[in-house]
């Protein structure tokens, strides 16, 4: 049974399509890629997994669910998560917040739950700064604490929108080590903008732009023309494959070519 | 001073001064982590038409206002949850139209008109026991409300699309968070008026941002130096003579200037 299905989809905002006749279906630990331009509707499918918004024509099923019974299934990480920096919380409090409702004490938390979530922090490397104010922290660290909140309820999908768009180089690295050693358990999914880093850890990816291509990368030898002796590959080739017109995150105007080693 | 603590009034303005103070560092923490400061002060305006119709058909004039102001909270709440980037625009809105009827209830009066003054700036030396009980009940509301749903007005309050999809009744917390404010105004009105109580809602609060890592711990301490501020208000107003409510005001802004003098490093 795949993880998520998603079959011909389709979605708009009032007059504007955003999605058209997507197919999608993701394997259980799959390390997925969502590439695309900006407006794509890249977002807009991540939320329509999540249940946040409901599907005009088509049908998703999340772990053989609807996606709003498969909730406590998904952890979820948003875009933009160093906004409201302000705010006077602790990071483990960030943390409890991805508890869903179920068994509750009174008031404030519970033991299990401050156990669970010290748990999270300790599988993304943060568990030292639990009582730390989030806003003290770096974006990269506030990211990973993000990804704590998200494993809190054990989940078997993680979705993860532009994860590292705030970070720096090595932020970004360490994130994508995190995920790959996660993704040992549980399926990911993500939204990118770094297409050449993302690529080297995903094994499938995805290019929407209002429609959806496709392309299995799990065997990057054999998928792309490698450059250099460090087996990096070329991103332009992979947006060709994938049908973008031409490449957003390089300079040159006409794609290059490379030669394979 | 000391002999001032014999008059009835004045213990009433003290104990006023407390409840309201600490209900103001509560919700006013409230308001500043969400955003709502402008929407705090359209409903303290907008409540000045509960006033004038209070006034023009002989009700107390808390209920007045406390009605018309939660009034305009659940109208703001659906608006702004429907079409958040019009929200100021709504919020400028009921604030004028709000002040306007109060203005006009109030010119319909017959006989003697009420002191426009006494609300604009405050009143805190006529408390009445009735008042007394309405600021204690409500800071008895607020304080049980903050006990048993803090998790889920944290969870609204930092991240409102991520409480939504772990199953929290964000469009209640929401109202909630927006009515309590109302309630709140309405009776710092009493004490410092409306025009000041955005002042109050929100230096004590700022202060207390800087001292804090917590929301409740942020909630106490703004809740703590409100009251000093507020007494220390009260005490200005009765040695210089001076109006009460704009007292306290300049006490608490010269009182948040000599902090960030002495915390440089926290500003911004």
């Amino acid at each position: 049974m795949s993880v998520v299905e998603i079959t011909d989809l389709s979605f708009s905002y009032e007059k504007q399509t955003v999605l058209e006749n997507i197919n999608l279906k993701v394997e259980e630990k799959d390390f997925l890629a969502i590439i695309g331009p900006n407006g794509g509707g890249k977002s807009t499918l991540l939320k329509l997994i999540l249940g946040m918004y409901t599907p005009q024509k088509g049908n998703i099923t999340v772990l053989g669910k609807t996606p709003k019974h498969s909730l406590t299934q998904i952890g979820y990480v948003p875009q933009n998560t160093n906004v409201n920096t302000d705010f006077p919380i602790k990071v483990i409090e960030v943390v409890m917040m991805g508890h869903v409702e179920g068994k509750r004490p009174l008031f404030g938390y519970g033991k299990h739950e401050e156990v669970c979530a010290l748990g999270a922090l300790e599988k993304v490397g943060m568990d030292n700064y639990a009582h730390t104010k989030i806003g003290s922290l770096s974006g990269g660290q506030r990211q990973r604490v993000m990804i704590a909140r998200a494993l809190c309820t054990h989940p078997q999908i993680l979705i993860l929108d532009e994860p590292t768009s705030s970070i720096d180089i090595t932020g970004q690295r360490e994130i994508y080590e995190l995920l790959k050693t996660l993704n040992e358990h549980i399926t990911i999914i993500v939204v990118s903008h770094d297409i050449s880093v993302i690529l080297e850890y995903a094994n499938k990816a995805t290019h929407i732009n209002k429609t959806l291509s496709y392309h299995d990368i799990s065997d990057k030898t054999q998928t792309f023309h490698t450059h250099g002796k460090d087996g990096h590959f070329c991103e332009i080739e992979l947006l060709q494959m994938l049908g973008a017109e031409n490449c957003d995150t390089c300079e040159e105007e006409i794609p290059t070519w490379r030669q394979k080693p | 001073m000391m002999e001032a603590l014999q008059f009835e009034f004045m213990q009433h303005a003290i104990l006023a001064g407390i409840l309201v103070s600490f209900a103001a560092g509560i919700i006013g923490s409230l308001i500043v982590v969400n955003r709502m400061v402008f929407l705090a002060g359209g409903i303290a305006h907008t409540s000045y038409g509960g006033i004038g119709l209070a006034v023009y058909f002989g009700l107390p004039i808390f209920l007045g206002a406390s009605i018309f102001a939660v009034g305009a909270a659940l109208l703001i709440a659906a608006l702004t949850l429907k079409k958040r980037h019009r929200m100021d625009t709504f919020i400028g809105l009921i604030w004028a139209v709000g002040m306007a009827i109060g203005v006009i209830f109030v010119d319909l009066t017959p006989g003697y008109n009420v002191d426009l003054m006494s609300y604009l700036f405050g009143s805190i030396l006529a408390v009445s026991s009735e008042d007394l009980y309405f600021m204690g009940g409500l800071l008895t509301l607020i304080l049980f409300i903050i006990t048993f749903w803090y998790r889920d007005i944290l969870a609204v309050s930092y991240d409102s699309e991520y409480a939504a999809l772990r199953d929290v009744n964000v469009r209640f917390f929401y109202t909630l968070i927006l009515i309590l404010s109302a309630l709140t105004v309405v009776v710092a009105i009493k004490v410092v008026g409306l025009i000041l109580v955005i002042a109050m809602l929100t230096i004590p609060v700022y202060i207390a941002e800087k001292l804090s890592n917590s929301l409740f711990s942020m909630m106490f301490i703004s809740g703590s130096i409100a009251t000093l501020f507020t007494l220390l208000g009260l005490w200005t107003s009765y040695t210089y003579n001076l109006t009460s409510g704009a007292s306290i005001i300049i006490v608490s802004a010269v009182s948040l200037g000599i902090f960030l003098l002495f915390n440089k490093k926290v500003i911004l």
